[in-house]
């Protein structure tokens, strides 16, 4: 077991990489979804993780998170109004009854895909959580960037914007990554992204 | 089911709610004072044949509305709304209701959104009032368009709006549709004959009076009478962006029969029809642009004898936000009421320029100020006025609005 443990921690020639978003104008895109698989081999599912989206201003944020199959999702309502959280994607299907704080236990997303979150009463708050099995991933940060380590060879690399506009709806790209190299991939897109919804002004918008 | 007996059910449904109440029910109280001037003779709504709210004589100190709304949830997916107002001029009550409605939301399944609304409340055509209680955040004033509404379109029956979901599978835009059956706006479209169109924002308390003017048939107008028995509907559709783009059209038709009067007190019943289409934008640095248009028709026939009255009107509005505490607004109206009719019934075409500005410094208070005016050929006064011409209208008013009340869900 020991050994076991020691043959899967020994150094496989790590190299990084490092990729920058950015939208047609050159300005960073943050909160872009990067996801890494590894081309012609398996590597390990990444390990699930406890992940959180809150709820603040009537607004999921953020507005995009990326976790692992298996992993679990807090969403604590930060707001003084009460949210009723919902999402009939195929990935997850499940409702959080009227709320305030933290009453409810974490979500298990146990499925790969998009999983799409909006909220009963506020009808235009909505939230995105990527639920992938890529061995590698994460989100852009307010520069654009996103780097990892990871061992050396081919690899697919995916970037998704829940409102990007791109055809096919992602960008992707293949690359090799060497031995001690440090390999780095600016991406650009080709569309401006769709406006972000806005809160409506209206607390009676059920009807426009 | 009369008048008497609706108030009775929703006073019932009221304490229902409040004995039932899983989750804590909210309200809120909001008072609105206004300093107003105007020089305006006689406002329409004191019978007089000017299309703004206030009179010359009511320069001063007045009360804007004030208003208590209760939200009550009833268990998870069903709710309890109820507006109640007071408007200052007690044409008929002090305080009426203007919606009281149950709701019916459950969670949106397989892309689509279903909503139920059951009891009284406004169609969905306004695209400027989007603020509690059916108010505009742009102006104090609302359209002519949407003045008419407030005053004689109220639904007092069943709505059900289904929702497309796009934005929940991956797309950018939602489309809706709705339908709505509904008894008790048999007189809707007296008060636009009798008349015109005004700019205001009282809002008809429902089974009360619409303000201190008879109908060309010499009736006291309460538009929400049923007379002859027969359902009316609308059915509209929309294109949604959330919160940036909403297209909507919607068709209305009372169904009245035109022919058909109340045995007793003999008002007559008033066939209304209407189609409307509207846009709203909103960017992201604060813009927000809005159009409706609105075109229709009002009959009656008391013993066979028809008289029409087609009628339009639209407006568009643009509204800048700066920062949070600011808002700008400016707006055109034009309107038309005309009358195909032997009699000599009335007839007006006019134009208003609205320009307000709304200052929020905090959580409870609003300042508005607001600047109107109309120009317009008096209605069934032409034969006093016409030869002067159009009339024009000036009506400025600050509003100072405190709202207090539980945080709304």
């Amino acid at each position: 077991m020991l050994l076991f443990v020691l043959l899967r921690a020994a150094p496989v020639a790590a190299a990084s990489l490092a990729i920058t978003v950015q939208l047609p104008d050159g300005r960073p895109l943050a909160d872009a979804v990067v996801t890494v698989k590894a081309v012609g081999r398996n590597l390990p599912a990444p390990a699930p993780i406890h992940a959180l989206m809150d709820q603040m201003n009537r607004m999921f944020v953020p507005e995009v998170i990326v976790i692992p199959v298996g992993s679990t999702v807090a969403f604590p309502n930060s707001d003084s109004v009460s949210h009723q959280i919902y999402s009939f994607s195929p990935a997850k299907r499940f409702q959080l009854p009227l709320y305030k704080g933290k009453p409810y236990s974490p979500v298990l997303f146990d499925q790969p895909g998009v999983v799409i979150l909006g909220c009963n009463i506020h009808d235009w708050m909505i939230g995105y959580v990527d639920v992938t099995d890529a061995p590698f991933y994460g989100t852009t940060d307010a520069q654009g960037s996103w780097s990892a380590n990871l061992p050396s060879g081919r690899y697919e690399i995916t970037v998704w914007h829940p409102r990007m506009r791109e055809q096919g709806q992602t960008l992707v790209r293949e690359l090799s990554v060497d031995a001690t190299d440090r390999a780095t991939l600016t991406l650009q897109l080709t569309r401006p992204l769709r406006p972000a919804p806005m809160e409506d002004q209206s607390p009676s918008m059920d009807s426009y | 089911m009369g008048p008497r007996e609706i108030r009775l059910a929703l006073a019932a449904s009221a304490l229902l709610a409040g004995a039932t109440a899983t989750h804590a029910a909210t309200w809120e109280l909001d008072l609105d004072l206004r300093a107003v001037t105007s020089d305006a003779t006689t406002s329409v709504l004191d019978g007089g044949y000017n299309p703004t709210r206030f009179s010359g004589h009511q320069s001063g100190l007045q009360l804007g509305r004030l208003r208590l709304a209760l939200d009550a949830p009833i268990g998870e997916v069903w709710k309890l709304h109820l507006d109640a107002s007071a408007w200052g001029d007690a044409y008929e009550n002090p305080v009426g209701l203007t919606e009281a409605y149950l709701q019916f939301r459950p969670y949106p399944s397989h892309n689509l959104r279903v909503r139920v609304k059951a009891g009284a409340f406004f169609a969905p055509v306004s695209l400027e009032n989007g603020a509690a209680g059916w108010a505009s955040p742009y102006t104090l004033s609302y359209s002519a368009l949407n003045s008419w509404l407030a005053e004689e379109v109220r639904t007092v029956g069943l709505e059900t709006k289904v929702d497309w979901l796009g934005t929940r599978s991956g797309l950018p835009f939602d489309i809706g549709a709705v339908a709505g059956v509904f008894g008790w706006n048999e007189l809707a479209g007296a008060a636009l004959a009798g008349r015109g169109f005004i700019l205001d924002d009282r809002q008809t308390p429902l089974f009360d009076s619409a303000g201190k003017v008879e109908s060309p048939t010499g009736a006291r107008i309460d538009p929400f009478r049923q007379i002859d028995g027969r359902a009316g509907y609308y059915g509209g559709v929309d294109l949604q962006y959330p919160g940036r783009l909403v297209i909507a059209a919607l068709t209305y038709d009372n169904r009245a029969d035109p022919t058909a009067a109340d045995a007793a007190s003999h008002v007559i019943a008033w066939r209304t029809t209407f189609d409307s289409v509207g846009a709203r934008m909103e960017y992201g640095a604060g813009w927000t642009a809005i159009a409706q248009w609105l075109q229709g028709q009002t009959e009656i026939s008391p013993g066979g004898h028809l008289r029409e009255w087609p009628f339009n009107a639209r407006y568009v509005l643009l509204s800048k936000r700066i920062g949070r505490r600011h808002m700008l607004s400016v707006r055109y109206d034009r309107f038309e009421v005309d009358s195909r009719n032997a009699e000599a019934d009335g007839a007006q075409a006019g134009h208003a320029w609205t320009a307000a500005y709304v200052f929020d410094p905090g959580k409870a208070w609003t300042v508005t100020v607001e600047w109107l005016r109309v120009t317009s050929s008096s209605y069934s006064g032409s034969e006093i006025l016409d030869s002067a011409g159009p009339v024009r209208d000036n009506q400025a008013q600050l509003s100072v609005r405190y709202a207090l009340g539980s945080t709304p869900y």
